[in-house]
């Protein structure tokens, strides 16, 4: 058996635990939102009077705001090292988790920005990777939310459990990144001309094959009305486009495909954020979009805006092909 | 151990360098820096959440490789130091949290130590000299001040500082009007010496006698800069070299003539330069021409000691040790705006 110091600072409590042989023999935290810093240290020296012997650290790896996560973290990768002993990293969210049982939940902390970070679980298993959007989008989905908004707090003494049971990280879950994150560089947006029909063809065919838009949809859908298409080039070059739809105050993406070797750059990230932009000048109370369920490049983008599954339709894309329908409220 | 060979081990995470410093006594053992600027560069200027995010992930590795530089063992540290303020508060906490956790772990004690201070005790690095009274000029992209140095590890006063940009965001700034890049400093101060310091006559910010009556030993860049713009504006062919040369002579000629004139006045014989604007080769040039004509001895520590890194705050730490100073509560509150009032926390 093991002495764990236990820590989390990813919500606007710091909370210190050490787990003896299995017993918890201090449990103290301190709330405070800006006071992670000084409240740290402290805590955890008192934890050291109580037990010296320390043979592993687990921390909480948020998400959570970041200033305080990261006093956490730092401080257990510095103690872990000095010591020479074994560090872990735990979501955060699961410890709020682990204090429920219902069937179908949710556990959403502050994000800032009048968003929430959060998870869902089933069954006690977390569904998905933490994610980030409006708390709007949660009460939506009408299951039990808990979390800080109703003084729910990562309880650290259920970390050994989760570290043994659940994904472990080694890194903070930022979820979102950081606010200046540069656009790709060399990669000119403009809008989408008929002269790039033929490219965008071409980079359809590839990514889609038989499933993608024939040249004649390609001409329709870029002709009509009430829509909005943008292109990316490198190097002379049409590498991605995107087109969005004003569908009575509703805007529906119409596509967003990047060129194979030019994805995972932030190209389709930049894209979004424009038919995004767009769509609000257009007034729009929300905007949808379909994905195919599997296609693990774009939910997560996705989801990092805040769009939320709504419903599922099957055989969207051909027999068999389901598409996920996902929804971002403007308003 | 003596106190006066403690090895201290110094972290400074104030803006976007990631660094940590060893000394034992005055004698430098290690100094590793992990810059985040190339991501920064790409912005023209410092952004906060990726210099912190930048911290978290270039630690572990810093310290490890400072210790290995010093060939000691974290066992052998006698006291951790660490820069608790001024800088930018999200980057501040990586780097006192990380040395908290060392100094927990280690059951050793911790100073909290303030940058500024810091950037001036490097000088101690090295060699024996008597380090106070000196009058000291810290001109770095954060800071601009003109320092009363009575004793460097519990009194220290600030004669003047800038009411406006700090000379080195003014580097940067004007860099980027020009196109040079950043950071600004080294481009300018390279740009600079192929063109001529006389060609244009910039204003001196704060020089005019009635400035000196509230503003003695201040400085004012935001003038000079709104200068050059108009400059650049009306004159389509203006010769860059030109411009860096005249602006970079504005910047170190006012900088020099508050801090010599302080330096006079006050009454102390010694100036000491530091901060990362004291790697530009013309305020290294024109300050050891004017200290010599003035009968002041001028000290600048070694070029890669002027920006921010960590053997700086060891070595202020460690100047704390020998003095036998108690060392900073659990806990100190890491500062972003901290003042030079307490060189230690």
């Amino acid at each position: 058996m093991s002495t764990y110091l236990l820590l989390d600072t990813s919500t606007s409590r710091t909370s210190v635990v050490v787990v003896k042989n299995g017993e918890v023999v201090f449990n103290e935290h301190h709330d405070g939102a800006l006071s992670h810093g000084e409240t740290l240290p402290k805590l955890v020296a008192a934890a050291l009077k109580v037990s010296p012997q320390i043979d592993e650290v687990i921390v909480g790896m948020g998400p959570g705001p970041f200033t305080g996560l990261r006093v956490g973290i730092s401080f257990a990768q510095s103690f872990a090292f000095a010591r020479d002993i074994k560090l872990q990293g735990v979501c955060s969210l699961d410890a709020i988790a682990s204090q429920f049982s219902d069937k179908d939940f949710v556990v959403a902390v502050d994000a800032r920005r009048k968003e929430v970070f959060y998870a869902r679980y089933i069954e006690g298993v977390r569904i998905s990777e933490p994610n980030v959007c409006q708390p709007s989008q949660l009460n939506a989905l009408q299951i039990p939310i808990y979390g800080e908004a109703l003084n729910h707090f990562p309880d650290p003494s259920s970390f050994v459990d989760i570290a043994n049971s659940n994904k472990t990280y080694s890194a903070p879950i930022y979820v979102r990144r950081p606010d200046a994150y540069p656009a790709p560089v060399g990669v000119k947006f403009r809008p989408l001309t008929q002269l790039d029909l033929v490219p965008a063809f071409a980079i359809e065919k590839a990514a889609y094959g038989k499933d993608g838009w024939s040249m004649a949809q390609l001409k329709e859908e870029y002709a009509g009305g009430d829509r909005m298409y943008i292109a990316a080039e490198f190097g002379g070059e049409l590498i991605s486009y995107a087109g969005v739809f004003n569908l009575a105050g509703v805007a529906d993406v119409l596509t967003l495909t990047v060129a194979e070797g030019h994805r995972r750059k932030g190209i389709g990230r930049e894209l979004l954020r424009r038919l995004i932009d767009w769509s609000r000048t257009q007034k729009c109370e929300a905007i949808m979009l379909e994905v195919r369920v599997g296609n693990e490049e774009a939910i997560p983008l996705y989801t990092s805006f805040g769009f939320i599954e709504i419903s599922r339709r099957k055989d969207y894309y051909g027999p068999g092909k389901t598409a996920i329908v996902m929804r971002k409220e403007l308003k | 151990m003596k106190n006066s060979d403690a090895l201290v081990l110094g972290i400074e995470t104030s803006c976007d360098e990631t660094a940590v410093g060893i000394v034992s006594g005055r004698k430098l053992l290690a100094n590793v820096i992990s810059s985040s600027v190339d991501e920064h560069a790409r912005f023209g200027g410092v952004v906060p959440e990726i210099a912190s995010r930048a911290h978290l992930e270039a630690m572990p590795n810093v310290i490890k490789q400072a210790l290995s530089d010093a060939r000691v063992s974290i066992n052998d540290i006698d006291a951790f130091a660490v820069t608790a303020g001024p800088g930018l508060i999200g980057a501040l906490l990586v780097g006192t949290s990380s040395a908290s956790g060392l100094a927990l772990a280690m059951d050793k004690p911790l100073y909290g130590v303030n940058h500024l201070s810091a950037h001036i005790a490097v000088d101690s690095l090295n060699s024996d000299h008597r380090l106070d009274p000196a009058i000291a000029l810290l001109v770095s992209g954060g800071h601009s001040s003109i320092l009363q140095v009575n004793d460097l590890t519990s009194d220290v006063i600030t004669l003047g500082s800038t009411i406006d940009d700090a000379a080195g965001e003014a580097f940067d700034k004007i860099a980027r009007i020009l196109e040079l890049g950043f950071p600004g400093g080294p481009a300018i101060d390279l740009d600079a010496k192929s063109g001529n310091p006389k060609a244009i006559d910039f204003p001196r910010g704060l020089t005019l006698a009635r400035d000196l009556v509230e503003h003695k030993y201040d400085f004012s860049f935001s003038g000079l800069k709104t200068a050059v713009s108009r400059y650049l504006a009306k004159t389509p062919e203006y010769i860059r070299a030109d411009v860096s040369a005249s602006f970079q002579e504005a910047v170190v000629d006012v900088l020099l003539a508050k801090a010599i004139g302080a330096a006079k006045e006050v009454g102390i014989d010694t100036l000491i330069i530091a901060g990362g604007v004291a790697a530009n080769s013309r305020l290294r040039a024109l300050a050891q021409e004017r200290a010599d004509k003035a009968g002041i001895q001028l000290r600048i520590p070694p070029m890669n000691l002027c920006t921010d890194n960590g053997a700086m705050v060891a070595a202020i730490g460690s100047l704390a040790v020998a003095k036998g100073l108690r060392p900073s509560e659990l806990g100190f509150e890491a500062n972003s705006s901290s003042g030079i009032a307490n060189p230690i926390f």
